[in-house]
């Protein structure tokens, strides 16, 4: 029953992050939120797993976190270099 | 019956990590809460989660995660934050040099 809350508080928590994401005067407001999301979501896959007593989701889980991190760094090296990809 | 306590410990982490980013006008704090707070939700949660689960694989895989986002979250926010400032965005109070 505890779990089921925090899933969704966590998927409120997302929803509020979006707002956050659209409204963001800067880019890096945006890349900011995306890696809340990204975390979030790794979250969520694991309290998902754990309540289904499912092992599958938690190693999807953790690929998922090596991909956001990943993702995170590239967008910002690309935006540090101005958009270019030289 | 501890992993309860600690869920409930978490909602507050992430409830605060919302305002965190509301109330904040400048980027940098606003990046400073996302790469704390958000963090240590992380961290509570999965610490409950392994208290509920007991000693299995899943548990392993549990410590696992939450090892390998304390080392990844920090980084990201570093990151994000190098790119905004290397691009211009002075914080406030700095002297221009």
């Amino acid at each position: 029953m505890f779990l089921i809350i925090t899933m969704i508080l966590l998927i409120i928590a997302m929803f509020v992050t979006i707002i956050r994401m659209i409204i963001g005067p800067t880019v890096w407001d945006r890349l900011l939120a995306l890696n809340l999301i990204s975390a979030k979501t790794i979250l969520l896959l694991a309290i998902y797993g754990v309540y289904r007593n499912n092992i599958l989701l938690l190693d999807i889980s953790i690929s998922y976190g090596i991909i956001g991190f990943i993702g995170i760094m590239l967008l910002s090296m690309f935006i540090q270099r101005g958009g270019r990809l030289k | 019956m501890i992993y309860k306590g600690l869920l409930i410990l978490s909602w507050i982490y992430i409830i605060f990590g919302l305002i965190g980013i509301f109330r904040f006008n400048n980027m940098y704090v606003r990046l400073l809460t996302s790469s704390k707070i958000d963090t240590v939700a992380t961290i509570t949660i999965l610490i409950a989660l392994i208290v509920k689960s007991g000693i299995n694989d899943l548990s392993l895989r549990l410590l696992l995660i939450m090892i390998f986002i304390m080392i990844t979250n920090p980084v990201n926010n570093h990151i994000i934050c190098r790119s905004a400032y290397l691009n211009g965005i002075r914080i406030k109070g700095e002297i221009d040099k």
